[in-house]
């Protein structure tokens, strides 16, 4: 679980030498890597346990469906790995003096980043027949969407022409909600719509279409 | 469940990727497995026997044929088969982070088992096993003997009508082959049906009612181990170890396989005495032995189980 929080805290602590004052907004992005991170871990783990254990040969010749399998793993990785989730984001809550409604907001907001996350890795999972082929895919996700964009310092300071872009990432599109909600980030009208109606687009999307995939490649041809 | 639990025919399977060459993995398999049958599909690596378990267990496509269990079509509608079938995977193994009894217990939940049933049913297997001892261990530090037999116990313990197990007891030493028999047998006692491959030619003897062998993709002959082992054309194997040269001398007595210096030789009851005479007369130290499956797959296949396509 410790190895899970390692780029979490390493972000943390890089953001607190180079301003204190923005802990509290790092703290939250932090919550919303460790969604995406929680996520994303289904890439890895789905490839493993079907190339290495032929797990899904045990699993889904049988009664569970597909969707099951997928869904099932998932909320299994997540169930292992939320204790620590949940010790930051009760720091963000103290830090960055959250309400009860942003409160709300970050646990919606991560829960949607999750699922995209997780869909996205289980469809990619599907792809590989070699381990070793996946970590550099897991690694890029992992940076371009969580590590790169406004997740742990404001959207503020990224550059603007760009933020269109970073709004329609999941990650950054819903630390930039969770900003403005806490006064940090001011986002137009415009803005906040498409990163909302981005954010739950997209997983919506995603995570239909990985049902679809999960079904289709029970079977090979 | 009562009547057929799995009939293919004509099935095929054709393997095409961009840029390589196609390969005809099965060429037309016709089978039928009777409800409370343990049928073995003998063949050499390549033989086409994963294939037609992959296809079999909902996992593949097939390129044409048909292929029903208990008279579902598993093409058509596989998750309507499903239910019925349970899969020892060829190389599966435990996750490691379970130790034997959370790997069985979870699977059983996962297939809609409750938790009495899901406990009482892994308690069961394990001991079955020979896991209990090491049920609470973590499946990394068990080794590859207990890792499959946690993996046939993980399968066992569904008591899934249909039973597919590719290579269930590679890896296991003697003593957990047996045990693994002996839990299959006890399952075919309750009802259900088991389709296994095996490298193993003692097991299918011991273990199967009927096998096929598989060469090429095409089922070359199916029958008992009796029937097969009969058609060898005698029921003894007399070899000996410096017996080639002499080769000649014993055409008579039967099928005669020269083998560097060694010639075997197989020979009715009624001829071995008639056999040993002739060899004391050369000088020759002989053997006898029982005819087994090996010198009949040898017959059927022109080539050792052991020797890759």
């Amino acid at each position: 679980m410790a190895t899970s929080m390692v780029v979490q805290v390493v972000l943390l602590v890089f953001v607190y030498i180079l301003n204190p004052a923005l802990i509290g907004v790092a703290l939250i992005g932090s919550v919303v890597f460790s969604a995406f991170a929680l996520g994303q871990r289904v890439l890895n783990e789905a490839a493993y346990v079907r190339i290495d254990h032929k797990a899904t040969d045990l699993y889904l010749a049988g009664p569970l469906s597909p969707e099951g399998y997928f869904v099932g793993m998932a909320g299994g990785i997540l169930l292992i790995y939320v204790t620590p989730v949940a010790i930051l984001g009760g720091l963000a809550v103290a830090v960055a003096h959250l309400s009860f409604a942003s409160g709300l907001l970050l646990f919606g907001l991560s829960g949607l980043v999750w699922l995209f996350a997780a869909s996205v890795g289980y469809v990619f999972s599907t792809f590989f027949r070699d381990n070793r082929a996946i970590w550099a895919y897991s690694s890029l996700f992992f940076n371009v969407f969580g590590v790169l964009p406004p997740v742990f310092y404001p959207l503020g300071l990224f550059p603007a022409p760009l933020h269109p872009i970073v709004l329609l990432m999941p990650p950054s599109a819903a630390a930039a909600i969770l900003q403005a909600a806490i006064g940090v980030t001011t986002l137009s009208s415009g803005e906040l719509a498409l990163a909302a109606g981005g954010l739950c687009v997209e997983t919506a999307v995603v995570f239909a279409f990985a049902i679809f995939w999960a079904r289709r490649t029970v079977r090979s041809k | 469940m009562s009547g057929e639990a799995l009939r293919s025919a004509d099935l095929r399977k054709v393997y095409t990727s961009r840029g390589a060459p196609r390969v005809a993995a099965l060429a037309g398999v016709s089978m039928e497995v009777r409800s409370g049958e343990r049928v073995a599909l003998l063949g050499r690596n390549g033989a086409g026997k994963t294939t037609f378990l992959k296809i079999a267990s909902t996992l593949l496509r097939p390129t044409s044929g048909s292929i029903e269990v208990f008279g579902i079509d598993v093409d058509a509608t596989p998750e309507r088969a499903r239910p019925y079938i349970a899969v020892v995977p060829q190389e599966g193994k435990p996750f490691f982070h379970l130790c034997p009894r959370e790997q069985v217990y979870t699977y059983l939940r996962a297939r809609g088992l409750s938790r009495e049933t899901a406990k009482a049913r892994t308690e069961e297997a394990l001991e079955r096993m020979g896991l209990t001892e090491v049920a609470e261990r973590l499946s990394v530090t068990l080794s590859g003997g207990q890792r499959q037999r946690t993996m046939v116990a993980t399968v066992i313990a569904t008591e899934a009508p249909l039973l597919f197990l590719d290579e269930p007891t590679i890896g296991m030493d003697p003593f957990a082959r047996r045990d693994v028999w002996a839990s299959l047998r006890a399952l075919t006692q309750k009802g259900s049906t088991i389709l296994l491959t095996t490298h193993y030619l003692d097991e299918a003897d011991a273990l199967s009612h009927r096998l096929y062998i598989i060469e090429r993709g095409q089922v070359l002959v199916n029958g008992t181990a009796e029937d097969l082992k009969r058609s060898v054309g005698g029921t003894l194997k007399v070899s000996m170890p410096n017996g080639a040269s002499a080769i000649d001398a014993f055409r008579s007595f039967g099928s005669c396989v020269a083998d560097g210096s060694l010639l075997s030789v197989i020979v009715s009851p009624e001829r071995l005495g008639e056999l040993m005479d002739l060899a004391v007369r050369s000088r020759l130290t002989a053997t006898v032995g029982p005819v087994t499956l090996e010198e009949a797959f040898l017959r059927v296949v022109g080539r050792s189980i052991d020797e890759d396509t």
